[in-house]
């Protein structure tokens, strides 16, 4: 079986999660955590963020509207030129954000619900339900993820729905299999006995010891994962598959760039919109991951 | 220089026209094209240089090099044929039987004469062979009649059938030869017939080419026939070599000289340096399809509505979209042919108009579905032609949803017929403008993918097509073409929307590198020096 990069983050973590629940927002305050890139990419998402919020002031044109002329390279007016159809690009990569942003966090959100209750009904059940949903979990990470995506999405048809549905679909064995090997430490933990004696319901003991104390590597990996989603997502409709035209999507507007290379300016910009914003997120989850983990973070650095 | 902007010259023009000519002027000095390799670029799609099952357009430019046909075409018109193996041909007064009269010096590469026999072999083994373009000659019969006489008879009258023998398909072949390497005329000779590939290693021909040698995935050479009946070609060795796209632009715009490319898009011909010239001609329509079941769509059913979103068209735009050599359509059939709308009969946008119609049918808030293959075609995206067109839609309150669909769903769901309005390209099979009422008169195959059946059409559609049919010479056809094409332009559920061009580059030292629409998108052994 393969080892997964959220194996190491739940093995590595799982003992520290004890109780306490999430130290994150309680330890961020001391200085190993502000490293530069950090703060950076911290900046760069927070700037997408605000961009993604007031789009429709910031945004110098319609994204959806003819407002010049064809294909125009970078000008005054038009700081990132004009696409084919003479729409302006700058205007569409920030509505653009208004796609991949939100969309990207309703996939990892989605993932983390549907993974989430797979993985503890998994890790504290035990057994056959163990059996048969770490199998079904091999099963969808058997193929390789951005096929298989494709392979949903081109099933039911693009749209920004699909497209969510089918990167959802891929990728909700990551979490399943995160939660559950967190679960599987907390639930032998004394208090998760002592409660179960005390003739704490399932369904209490659950939601009151288990979730708070498994919760947090699912959580690290969910940020690092957001860069994921965006880059998949953008994936998906450079293939034709995401988001209906004219939507404005980072994606499809690399795709139409790509015809003729020549107009450089319609490509280059939404890609690097996708680059800062998926490395943004990496490298804030790196953060995150080595600092609820010293070991890896020492190995890294060594 | 450009002869596509020609009549767009401006001041600037005219500078550059000057300097191109002085550079010819020093071209011509130094050398002497006789001797000389013409470099072709073009990205391969060929799978065999045998006459008899060539379909594919690399193997299509190949072969009409390398044979002859018994009729052809010169250039870039393809509304004129000229004589080729046949130095005159007519058709019978009930239209079924064409006869064609051979020219008595055409050899083959051998020295052989080219005799009716050959013609006949070639054209019967094209015909039993089965292949793609075999279907093209389904229903026609041949016969020779001593050495010099070609009969071609039909049982309808088929005023096409000189434009199907230009195609390079319908190339003649040494049947001696053929026949030695196992080649056969007979009617099972899809299974019988023997030759194989060995028409990839040597010509047949009589063409003022012979095949000297053939990679299918990097190049084919061709060397002058020294036997060519013809004038000999002005260049003694092609080189057709396998460039993608991408890198057709760079190797053309670096090029020194005696090369040409073909794959070029209309928007990449567009930013080419004006040194080097573009041909192109507009021969592929666009066109929606709305379908006319009430049971698929309400909407798109109502005459009204047809005609409010045929009036948001912005030919202009779109044809800008399609770049250098497109143009907006006045009708369904491509500049390109014989039988097209004048370009002053191109319609205008009347987008008050068009909220006019829909106010008085009744029609608010309209919402449409439009399904299109997410592809590429001929360098340009699909989708941002369709959006153009959603775009102009929306201004007249006509709400259209934009379905990309991959290629072979969408082949599946259009002939499945519920789609309510689709988008596509369309080019003839051969350059004859009356071939489009085969599948777009009502009741025909397009038609009935698009619920445009007989009953619901209207009367003057169906006399219109009717009156097509009726005419048994080429002449009348394209006549009755244009009648034809006002009428489809009043009822019928298609609306063109612009043609794009093909597109042929070359160095500013060559003359005659014409594309032409007519199948082999160009005439090797017209390119010359200047």
């Amino acid at each position: 079986m393969t080892i997964l990069p959220s194996d190491r983050v739940a093995v590595s973590r799982a003992s520290r999660f004890r109780r306490d629940r999430l130290r994150v927002g309680g330890s961020l305050g001391t200085g190993s955590f502000w490293r530069p890139l950090t703060v950076v990419s911290l900046g760069i998402i927070v700037l997408w963020c605000l961009l993604a919020a007031f789009a429709p002031w910031v945004a110098p044109y319609d994204p959806l509207e003819t407002v010049g002329d064809n294909l125009q390279p970078p000008s005054g007016a038009h700081w990132m030129g004009t696409d084919d159809l003479g729409r302006d690009v700058l205007s569409r990569l920030i509505w653009g954000s208004r796609l991949s942003l939100p969309l990207a966090v309703a996939i990892v959100a989605c993932s983390l619900l549907v993974g989430g209750i797979v993985g503890l009904a998994a890790g504290y059940f035990g057994k056959a339900v163990d059996n048969v949903a770490m199998r079904l979990a091999d099963l969808v990470l058997a193929f390789p993820q951005i096929i298989l995506a494709m392979a949903v999405a081109a099933a039911f048809g693009p749209s920004v729905g699909n497209a969510v549905l089918a990167l959802v679909i891929v990728s909700w064995p990551l979490y399943a299999r995160i939660i559950r090997s967190s679960v599987l430490s907390v639930r032998e933990q004394e208090y998760v006995v002592a409660g179960r004696m005390l003739g704490l319901p399932t369904l209490r003991s659950i939601v009151k010891d288990v979730i708070p104390n498994s919760a947090g590597p699912a959580l690290v990996m969910s940020t690092i994962e957001l860069g994921n989603a965006i880059l998949m997502l953008a994936a998906l409709s450079f293939l034709g598959l995401g988001p209906r035209p004219p939507a404005a999507e980072w994606g499809a507007m690399i795709a139409l760039g790509s015809q003729n290379l020549g107009n450089w300016w319609v490509s280059l910009f939404p890609g690097l919109a996708i680059l800062t914003i998926v490395m943004a997120f990496n490298l804030l989850g790196d953060a995150i991951q080595d600092h609820l983990d010293p070991r890896s973070r020492n190995a890294r650095t060594r | 220089m450009r002869s596509l902007t020609a009549k767009l010259a401006v001041p600037a023009g005219a500078v550059a026209l000057t300097l191109a000519l002085a550079g010819c002027a020093g071209g011509n000095s130094t050398s002497n094209a006789g001797d000389q390799t013409l470099t072709v670029d073009t990205s391969f799609v060929v799978k065999t240089l045998d006459p008899g099952t060539v379909y594919e357009q690399t193997g299509n430019i190949a072969v009409h090099a390398l044979y002859d046909t018994l009729v052809t075409y010169e250039g870039s018109d393809v509304t004129t044929l000229q004589p080729e193996l046949a130095e005159s041909w007519e058709q019978s007064s009930d239209g079924t039987t064409w006869t064609f009269t051979l020219r008595d010096d055409a050899v083959f590469s051998d020295g052989a004469a080219v005799t009716a026999e050959d013609a006949v072999f070639s054209l019967n083994r094209l015909k039993n062979l089965q292949g793609s373009a075999s279907q093209t000659v389904q229903g026609l019969d041949f016969a020779a009649e001593g050495d010099d006489t070609v009969v071609v008879t039909s049982e309808t009258p088929n005023p096409d059938v000189p434009v199907i023998l230009a195609m390079p398909a319908a190339s003649v072949l040494n049947s001696a030869e053929a026949k030695k390497l196992g080649a056969t005329d007979a009617e099972d000779a899809a299974t019988s017939d023997q030759i194989g590939t060995q028409l990839d290693t040597a010509s047949l021909g009589s063409g003022p080419y012979v095949l000297k040698s053939y990679d299918p995935s990097t190049k084919i050479v061709l060397t002058a026939n020294p036997k060519y009946w013809g004038e000999q070609p002005a260049y003694s060795r092609v080189v057709i070599q396998n460039v993608d796209v991408q890198n057709q632009k760079l190797t053309i715009s670096k090029a020194k000289g005696d090369e040409i490319a073909l794959d070029l898009s209309g928007p990449q011909a567009a930013e080419l340096s004006d040194d080097l010239q573009v041909s192109g001609v507009a021969d592929t329509s666009y066109f929606l399809s709305l379908n006319q079941d009430p049971a698929v769509s309400a909407v798109t059913s109502n005459p009204a509505f047809v005609k409010a979103l045929r009036l948001t068209v912005d030919g202009e735009g779109l044809a800008k979209l399609f770049g250098e050599g497109a143009t907006p359509a006045a009708g369904l059939v491509p500049p390109a042919f014989a039988g097209a709308l004048d370009e002053s009969e191109n319609p205008v946008q009347d987008l008050d108009g068009a909220k006019k119609l829909l106010a008085d049918a009744g029609l608010s808030d309209v919402k449409v579905a439009l399904v299109y293959p997410a592809i590429t075609y001929r360098g340009v995206d699909l989708g941002t032609i369709v959006t153009k067109v959603q775009q102009d839609a929306k201004k007249a309150g006509i709400e259209i949803e934009l379905t990309p669909q991959p290629i072979n769903v969408f082949l599946q769901s259009q002939s499945e017929g519920k789609n309510e309005i689709n988008f596509s390209p369309n080019s003839l099979n051969y350059p004859a403008s009356s071939s489009l009422v085969n599948n777009m008169a009502p009741g025909a195959s397009t038609s009935l993918r698009t619920g445009w059946t007989l009953e619901r059409a209207d009367q003057s559609a169906i006399d219109a097509s009717n009156a097509v049919t009726a005419e048994l010479t080429p002449e009348g056809r394209n006549e009755a073409m244009i009648e034809w094409q006002h009428v489809m332009n009043e009822v019928s559920p298609y609306i063109a929307l612009a043609n794009n061009a093909g597109i042929v580059v070359a160095t500013s030292d060559l003359t005659g590198a014409d594309y032409t629409p007519a199948g082999w998108t160009v005439d090797l052994a017209a390119i010359a020096g200047k």
